[in-house]
């Protein structure tokens, strides 16, 4: 590593044009903050504040009683994203190693498989899907949200992890195998150790798309006390227009637990156990 | 010892016969937050007032309630009672979403003692397939200290209305607000001009359709009307109102509580829309229907009739700010002649005009936005923008 | 160059590995992609969606949406938005992938925090871009006519000329951190070793970002890339709320046109036909991306 005052003077520069570059490019979260503690008039005038003139937490004070609570739609939600997460992560794992590290026939044939069915706009397929889940008899219950949602974080996590895997050496299996394993055993006990930090990337990807699915969640279950977090936006949104505290409350409060969760695996997640110098 | 059997077998179903379960009813409707908890209370006044069916109201999101209506045509789940927009009554009557109440409603009290336009708006093909809930209508909301200061009177007609823009427009200050987005929200809000100038739906090209939309372009061009109105919702164009950036705008009696609220101490007040050859106004509300894949409709039907009595209609349109469609209700009372604000839209109520009725309106209301943006953003002629959008509607009625 | 030893015995295998998942999703999309197809191909509308045997109209529907001037319209605003995007954000998601990877103190944790901006569900992405590009109170405007920039605001959704940008602004901020976190991972699997030794040999910068980087790059490239296309190409709720594909279909794409046509005017076999004429886009860009997968194979074998 170098060392030396031009050294250190340069990597402070490095942290300092960092945190530039992350505040402008935060900007938007900043302002959405800032305008969940104005009221409404002060969001319209033609003046604007950066700071507001009068914080006040109304707009966050509403959504944790009465009509809009957050409480059950949040429980609602850390039901369905960990299932999705869940079923999608044993599905989709294997699969994405076996099309890694596998010589298949038709391989490509799989892969454009995976592609093709994330082709449909998701608002055009859930009539058919709705009529599926009727005939399971899913409708109104957490399993037809979660599985619609693991058809999207599926084929993503098996196109993502394919190319993890196959950037891992070559030589992990061979070993394994001298020592006796079968494939699959090698597989759970060398190759995933070695990929955790792509599996989580994965799997927070998977959460992420689950917790944030709106669209699936209130077709296939319009009960309202089924009905997760990314819901609540329509109590916001009606004819008497749009809210924009609370809207921009309610938006700080969606995203906070998945910041919570992913402060805690940062350390995982990839370039975390990485944060040693990769490029010269 | 059988008889007896028999005997206390009888019995136990004999009461369980007298106290039945009372069936249950589910309503859905997309009223959210508060604008529900006065059809909360209607709901639990059916509940209340009888024990053979029980009403569970649902809220869905206006544009899932929509799709959901859809779906379940296509083999899903459906309610007991639907409501829907009254333009889309038709639409959803021809797809087969209600049930044909002709003959009940025959037999009903309420039978005639409806508005015209309202009770139009829940037809297809001569018959009936629901009831209307509630009515509103557009009028001119104007700012008074601004045309007090600019000199002018709140503008009767169309002429008056672009002699006053003149003198209300300042910078950072437009003369008059209206939506012109390009879904049906546009066609609502454009429908009064249109139809004032002597135009109807079904001859989108004639020359007094061509004069409203120029009136309205000419407007924008002048610059007394932002550019920005096809992108405004009606929302969004009470908050223009209610910030002082225009001096006028053309919207509904839901809006008056969003006006005292977040513009307290402005004086303000309400006037008929602008006229051309005659007032009009356009018919705004919704309307209920029973879905012919219920399995209680006289259970349901008990409930459109518990809903739509002078009494609890009543109630509900005073503690909801909305119209009631039974013109016995709404000239029975005093309430929407003494409110200062309310009166005005309850005048202008008796020249709303309804949207189609026809199942493709959809199709037409398409074709009215499409010119209505095209012409206000320049993009092509009102002339030219209507010729396009009645050919699209012969398309649609002929199809 | 050799494969593992294990090939030869378990060509049957692999199928093993793959077959829960892709069975899941034949079972799940597989009815949804067939249900469309069919639909497209009948006359499903307002008039006849309860009545059992729908008529079969052969390629009308795509006959009729391709005469209409609507679908031109949103093909091409399809397109130039989903390229528009995709090169912002994979450029600006490239550069800041490589600036927070080079090995300073904060990168870790301020690579966490610009993914926030992916997390915030895109509805209400679309209300905040909406607010801050508005001319009369948005603050990107503010900050523009104030500095003296422009004398006058953009009307970036008002405007058909700008509308697309306007959208495009917008995906592109949720999708700049997707595409870092993705290329991050595909930086982190290039062995250190290789630019040291390279330093050593004496190349420069470029020649080490070019000649080690990006062809170790190229498999996490191309899957973010063909990714991104996807994604981008069918995105619906952004612009629906943001535009609701105005003003004047400036900013309407395939996924609001289909949706419109199906649930807003109630003419269900054009709206399937639409989607399918999506579908069939995006098929043909994936058929590019399987031979760009085969070359990258024979590299890494």
């Amino acid at each position: 590593m170098k060392r030396g005052r031009r050294a250190r003077m340069s990597r402070v520069l490095l942290n300092i044009v960092g945190v530039a570059l992350t505040c402008v490019f935060l900007f938007p979260l900043y302002w959405i903050l800032v305008s969940s503690l104005k009221t409404n008039a002060e969001i319209f005038q033609v003046i604007q504040t950066f700071w507001p003139s009068h914080a006040n937490l109304v707009a966050y004070l509403d959504q944790l009683h009465g009509e809009f609570n957050v409480l059950t739609p949040l429980l609602n939600s850390l039901i369905i994203a960990p299932a999705t997460l869940a079923i999608s992560m044993v599905l989709a794992i294997p699969a994405a190693y076996g099309v890694a590290r596998f010589a298949i026939r038709g391989k490509k044939v799989i892969i454009m498989g995976f592609l093709v069915t994330q082709m449909l706009p998701s608002t055009l397929i859930l009539t058919p899907l709705y009529l599926v889940f009727a005939r399971l008899r899913l409708i109104n219950n957490y399993f037809s949200s979660i599985l619609a949602d693991s058809t999207i974080a599926i084929p993503f996590i098996i196109l993502f992890l394919r190319t993890y895997f196959i950037g891992l050496p070559k030589g992990l299996e061979d070993s394994a195998r001298i020592d006796g394993c079968n494939r699959f055993s090698a597989f759970l006990r060398i190759i995933l150790p070695i990929s955790i930090p792509g599996v989580i990337t994965a799997a927070s990807f998977a959460f992420i798309f689950a917790w944030n699915d709106l669209m699936y969640a209130i077709t296939f279950m319009n009960k309202t006390s089924m009905r997760p977090l990314t819901a609540q936006i329509y109590h916001f949104m009606g004819k008497y227009g749009i809210e924009w505290n609370r809207i921009m409350a309610y938006g700080v409060i969606l995203v906070l637990p998945v910041i919570i969760i992913f402060t805690f695996l940062q350390k995982y997640v990839i370039g975390g156990l990485t944060s040693g110098a990769v490029k010269g | 010892m059988k008889r007896l059997l028999l005997l206390s077998f009888a019995l136990v179903l004999l009461a369980g016969l007298c106290f039945a379960e009372p069936v249950e009813i589910k309503v859905w409707h997309y009223w959210g937050g508060f604008e529900a908890v006065p059809f909360q209370a209607v709901i639990d006044g059916f509940n209340a007032s009888q024990n053979k069916a029980h009403a569970v109201a649902q809220y869905l999101p206006r544009e899932e309630l929509n799709r959901q209506y859809t779906i379940g045509l296509a083999g899903g789940n459906l309610p007991d009672i639907a409501m829907v927009d009254n333009p889309d009554h038709a639409s959803y009557a021809a797809m087969g979403l209600f049930l044909d109440i002709t003959d009940r409603v025959k037999a009903w009290e309420g039978n005639g003692k409806f508005f015209e336009g309202p009770w139009l708006s829940c037809t297809y093909q001569g018959k009936v397939y629901g009831v209307p809930q509630n009515s509103n209508c557009l009028a001119l909301y104007y700012n008074v200290d601004m045309l007090k200061a600019a000199g002018v009177n709140p503008p009767a007609t169309w002429d008056e209305l672009a002699a006053a823009a003149k003198k209300l427009t300042k910078p950072g200050v437009y003369a008059l607000a209206i939506s012109a987005i390009g879904n049906e929200e546009g066609t609502f809000q454009y429908l009064p001009w249109l139809l004032s100038s002597g135009a109807t739906i079904t001859k989108l090209d004639s020359p007094e359709s061509v004069k409203s939309l120029t009136f309205l372009t000419n407007l924008v061009k002048n610059g007394f009307m932002s550019s920005e109105v096809i992108n405004w919702t009606q929302a969004d164009a009470e908050k223009q109102f209610a910030t002082g950036r225009a001096a006028m705008m053309v919207n509904g009696p839901w809006n008056l509580q969003a006006v005292q609220t977040d513009a307290p101490n402005m004086n303000w007040y309400l006037a008929k829309i602008p006229k051309d050859k005659k007032y009009t106004s356009v018919l705004g509300g919704e309307n209920m229907g029973i879905t012919a894949t219920s399995q209680y409709p006289n259970e349901a039907w008990a409930f459109l009739k518990y809903m739509s009595g002078t009494s609890v209609m009543e109630t509900y349109m005073t503690t909801s700010g909305k119209f009631p469609p039974r013109s016995d209700v709404m000239n029975g009372s005093d309430f929407w002649k003494s409110d200062r604000l309310l009166k005005v839209f309850a005048d202008q109520m008796q020249y709303a005009m309804p949207r189609g009725p026809h199942p493709r309106w959809p199709d037409i209301s398409n074709a009215i936005s499409t010119a209505l943006q095209e012409a206000l953003s320049k993009t092509k002629t009102p002339a030219q923008a209507l010729k396009d959008a009645q050919g699209k509607v012969t398309k649609a009625l002929s199809n | 160059m050799r494969r593992a030893t294990y090939e030869k015995g378990d060509r049957g295998a692999g199928y093993l590995w793959v077959l829960p998942a892709l069975a899941f999703m034949i079972a799940f999309i597989g009815y949804p992609l067939a249900y469309n197809l069919v639909l497209s191909f009948q006359k499903v509308d307002v008039m006849n969606i309860k009545t059992v045997g729908k008529p079969f109209i052969g390629i009308g529907n795509y006959r009729e949406i391709f005469l209409g001037d609507v679908l031109s319209t949103s093909l091409t605003n399809t397109l130039l938005f989903t390229i528009g995007c995709l090169v912002l954000q994979f450029s600006i998601g490239l550069a800041l992938a490589l600036y927070f990877t080079t090995g300073f103190r904060l990168q870790v944790r301020l690579r966490g925090l610009l993914t926030v901006a992916w997390m915030v569900p895109s509805t209400v992405v679309a209300l905040l871009f909406k607010f801050m590009l508005s001319p009369s109170c948005g603050i990107l405007n503010y900050i523009i006519v104030g500095t003296g920039i422009l004398r006058e605001p953009i009307g970036w959704l008002t405007s058909s000329s700008t509308a697309l940008w306007g959208t495009i602004i917008a995906n592109t901020w949720i999708g700049v951190p997707f595409n870092m976190i993705l290329l991050t991972a595909g930086i982190s699997g290039i062995p250190g070793e290789l630019y040291e030794s390279a330093a050593i040999d004496g190349a420069t910068g470029a020649q080490r970002f070019f000649r080690i980087t990006v062809p170790l790059l190229k498999p996490a490239m191309y899957a973010v890339l063909i990714l991104g296309f996807v994604y981008t190409f069918k995105v619906f709720d952004l612009i629906y709320v943001m535009t609701n594909g105005g003003p004047v279909h400036a900013t309407e794409v395939l996924s609001t046109y289909a949706y419109k046509l199906s649930f807003e005017r109630f003419h269900f076999s054009e709206g399937a036909a639409a989607a399918n004429v999506l579908f069939a886009c995006l098929f043909l860009v994936a058929l590019g991306y399987l031979r760009l997968v085969r070359d990258d194979e024979e590299i890494h074998a």
